[in-house]
């Protein structure tokens, strides 16, 4: 019996797939490698994993983690080897590690995201909009968002969210915003909604809808040390 | 190469139909082949890649070194109208390169529903719908599946058609395109459908002229190309064992309608349903060995990492070593998580101890198709199954343990009256009764599900008048009124989707104008009910001035040639109309497959036997 925790991508072949599909993507690569991955016991048996935190249709990642429990011992480079070749285009196993002990949760440690948001020069670009919207957003003390989902409406503030001063940099291929977002066990927000507030309501030139967002990794974070869930004890 | 704007793809619903990729997909730089083709499939993705014929055709096209196959599906309505506001033409899902850049396209009619679809797939990819306004830089556009042996209706829209199994006909016409091409297109598209309407199975439809009777119906069809012949006959693989079947097949990430691994146990079902077409033109039955269905399932496994595995064939539990292959497929497996599922139940407590063999502890609702209310109807349609037998084998099921059941029955049938309507009501209570005579307590469900009886070509009732949309309705109205208990749902099909299906099952070339004239108004998507415009249909067929009624509702003279005689499945249209009468009369035929031969003419015609390994093999 081990519990291994995987560090893997998600890219932007599969960008647009749900997490339930990547889930599903990474069961079947699992099954292919044929690794003693352990089963719940029931009616209908699913495989004994979990993921740190879902990824929204359309947003990438540099860094997702997921425990998996084996039901048999199993040697740390035993399952790179034989999951790799198995994994699809935009599944990059990047590294992996035995898990000794029984740790909380990934998904009750983890509490910080950090996101880049490119958004593609086009005739609407303006950098220097773009600082004084980013500069106006990072100044004020809150910001209210009505978030909508299938349970209703609520009011937020998104700024409560925020760990640190969203940045913005010109790249090669758009404007750039870095984002760290908390996670926190009554909620977060999701990048693509920082984003909309920005252009909606600060006035950030550029449409929410063609940015490409991308996680660039997932922390357990104390408030000045930020590890990751394969660094964590 | 298109690449669809990010904007587009985060407004659209599950993008990921539109976005490839998928494990097992195969990608071939279009200069390394010499020549590439798509196969299309006219409904959404998630329908289309669950359809085993594709993955069939996927597999052998790009086994060969010189041919690209790649996958297109029709958008769905948010897509397509991005794609025509952006000017987004329509692509496939491994090249992303546009459909007209192939050497050919192949689209497969599944259900005659999806015909605007077609066209308008065609349309999205910028190329003209009609075949007389496509030239050699154009893609072939081909087309085959059950629907193909009434083609007549897509004659104008498509250049030609294979009948019947193409698994070898697709590479003859693979060879002939490449060989087309690489000589340089010796006389353009009239060449190239000269060499493939040489091919066995294929049916070039601008080689014929059909010439009409004052009332309408058909006076001749008759080549009027020295490469066309008279009758085209359906293709056939005589050895399924020795076929090449997908154990490589395209896994997806999103979940589609048959998202298991499919394997395929037989071919063919010669029970002899009177109203099946695909118990005709599959004919006759030809069986896998055990051997090679384990074989298969053990690559399939190990190849798409699938948790589930279908026995699909037309009547899966006919199997004549099914008992065993199920049994040692579940021990092969079960340790690596995957399960094994029969999507189809024979109404016998064969079947259900099978079923719970199968599905081990998990409960869910067993589904049995009596297809007629009663005895008398059943007979009539050569469903040869009893009362007894149903009660037999939902009892054996609630002592089983299960307590959901869906019957499937249909209306408007030939010689059926209300009593019959209302055996179906009868029948279902029944079935309620019977739960609380085995269990001695309440909680069954029962689903009735009523579809309205179709007739479709090369069946024996391919000459019977459908019952008008007012009389499906009234009997469907009847049996609501009849199913008022509350553990019965009852669930029925829209009256004018069956009638338009009649039309076009049946239809001659006429037909093909209103199918036109019915796109340029709108319809597509017309088997999905939220998008089904009758009103496009009734405007499109007043403006052809085509009447609907003449191919639906008329019951056809025996002496009638029928738009699609010259299109055979090898089956003899004697014996259908033998099987017409005996069905009037009430008579039962046997099954040929461990049964006496009931002379259709498909083995002898064709040269191929019947193959079932339990029948002294
Ligand atoms: S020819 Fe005879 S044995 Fe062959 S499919 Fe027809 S009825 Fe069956």
């Amino acid at each position: 019996m081990a519990r291994f925790r995987l560090e893997i991508t998600k890219g932007e072949e599969i960008r647009y797939i749900s997490h339930l599909d990547y889930a599903r993507a990474i069961e079947r690569a699992l099954r292919r490698a044929k690794l003693p991955v352990a089963y719940s016991e029931g009616f209908n048996p699913h495989m004994k994993m979990a993921f740190a935190s879902a990824l929204s249709v359309g947003v990438t990642s540099d860094a997702e983690y997921l425990d998996v429990d084996m039901a048999e011992d199993l040697a740390e480079e035993a399952l790179a080897s034989r999951l790799k070749p198995q994994l699809p285009a935009g599944i990059v196993l990047n590294r992996s590690r035995i898990i000794v002990g029984r740790p909380a949760a990934l998904m009750a440690v983890v509490n910080l995201a950090t996101y880049r948001i490119t958004l593609p020069y086009g005739a609407e670009t303006s950098a220097d909009g773009a600082a004084a919207a980013v500069r106006r957003f990072n100044e004020v003390a809150s910001v209210s968002y009505v978030k909508e989902s299938p349970k209703g409406r609520r009011e937020i503030d998104v700024k409560q969210y925020l760990a640190e001063p969203v940045e913005l940099r010109q790249a090669p291929d758009g404007l750039e915003l870095a984002a760290a977002i908390r996670i926190t066990p009554t909620g977060s927000i999701k990048p693509v909604e920082v984003l909309s507030v920005l252009t909606g309501d600060f006035g950030l030139p550029g449409r929410a809808d063609g940015a490409r967002i991308n996680r660039t990794g997932l922390f357990v974070s104390d408030g000045e040390r930020r590890l990751t869930p394969l660094e964590v004890e | 190469m298109i690449q669809i704007d990010p904007a587009i793809l985060s407004r659209v619903t599950k993008p990921a139909r539109y976005t490839g990729q998928e494990w097992n997909s195969i990608v071939k730089a279009p200069e390394s082949v010499e020549a590439s083709f798509v196969l299309a499939f006219p409904d959404v993705y998630e329908v289309g890649l669950s359809n085993l014929g594709f993955k069939i055709l996927y597999h052998i096209l790009n086994s060969r070194s010189g041919v690209a196959v790649e996958r297109a599906y029709a958008p769905w309505v948010d897509m397509e109208a991005e794609m025509r506001r952006a000017a987004v033409p329509l692509c496939t899902v491994e090249s992303f390169r546009p459909l007209a850049e192939f050497d050919a396209i192949g689209f497969t009619l599944q259900y005659e529903m999806s015909y605007t679809n077609i066209l308008n797939m065609l349309d999205l990819a910028g190329i003209p719908v009609l075949a007389a306004e496509r030239g050699d830089e154009h893609p072939l556009i081909m087309a085959g599946g059950p629907c193909a042996f009434n083609a007549e209706p897509l004659a104008d829209f498509v250049d030609f058609f294979i009948l019947g199994e193409a698994e070898e006909a697709i590479v003859d016409v693979a060879e002939a395109v490449a060989a087309w091409k690489k000589a340089g297109k010796p006389r353009g598209k009239t060449g190239i459908l000269e060499k493939v309407a040489a091919i066995g199975g294929v049916y070039v439809p601008a080689f014929y002229d059909v010439a009409y009777h004052g009332d309408g119906t058909v006076k001749a069809v008759a080549p009027n190309h020295a490469a066309a012949r008279p009758t085209v006959t359906k293709r056939i693989v005589k050895d399924l064992d020795e076929a090449p079947f997908p154990t490589e097949p395209v896994v997806p990430y999103l979940d589609i309608v048959h998202d298991r691994i499919m394997l395929e146990l037989f071919r063919g079902c010669t029970r002899g349903c009177r109203f099946c077409q695909a118990g005709v033109i599959y004919r006759p039955v030809r069986e896998r060995r055990p051997e090679t269905l384990l074989k298969l399932a053990q690559e399939l496994v190990d190849s798409t990492g699938y948790s589930e595995m279908s026995l699909t064939s037309l009547s899966s539990a006919d199997y004549s070593c099914l008992h065993d292959t199920v049994r040692q497929l579940i021990d092969r497996f079960k340790d690596q998580g995957v399960s094994v599922s029969l999507p189809s139940l024979r109404i016998d407590s064969f079947s259900i101890q099978l079923a719970q063999e199968v599905q081990q502890v998990r409960k869910s609702g067993l589904t049995f198709a009596p297809e007629a209310g009663t005895q008398r109807l059943r007979d009539v349609i050569n469903k040869g199954v009893t009362e007894r037998d149903l009660e037999e084998a939902v009892g054996a099921a609630f002592k089983a343990g299960w307590s959901t059941v869906k019957l499937y029955f249909m209306i408007g049938l030939p010689t059926e009256t209300d009593e019959d309507v209302a055996g179906i009501a009868k029948l279902a209570y029944k079935v309620l009764d019977l739960y609380k005579s085995v269990t001695g307590r309440r909680g069954a469900k029962v689903t009735v599900s009523v579809s309205s009886f179709v007739p479709k070509p090369h069946t024996s009732f391919q000459w019977y008048g459908q019952n008008s949309i007012e009389e499906l309705e009234r009997k469907q109205r009847l049996l609501k009124s009849l199913l008022r208990d509350r553990s019965i749902s009852f669930s029925w099909h829209d009256a004018p989707v069956s009638f338009l299906e009649a039309v076009f099952a049946r239809g001659d070339r006429k037909v093909g104008k209103a199918l036109l004239a019915a796109w340029r108004r709108g319809a597509r998507f017309d088997g999905w009910s939220e998008h089904f415009r009758y009103d496009f249909w009734l405007e499109a067929f007043a403006e052809t001035g085509i009447d609907p009624h003449f191919y639906a509702g008329r019951e056809r003279a025996a002496t009638e040639l029928l738009p699609w005689d010259h299109l055979s499945a090898g089956v003899d249209k004697t014996f259908l109309a033998r099987e017409y009468q005996r069905a009037l009369a009430g008579d039962s035929t046997a099954d040929c497959r461990r049964d006496q031969c009931s002379a259709c003419g498909v083995c002898q015609g064709l040269g191929v036997n019947v193959v079932d390994w339990g029948a002294g093999a």
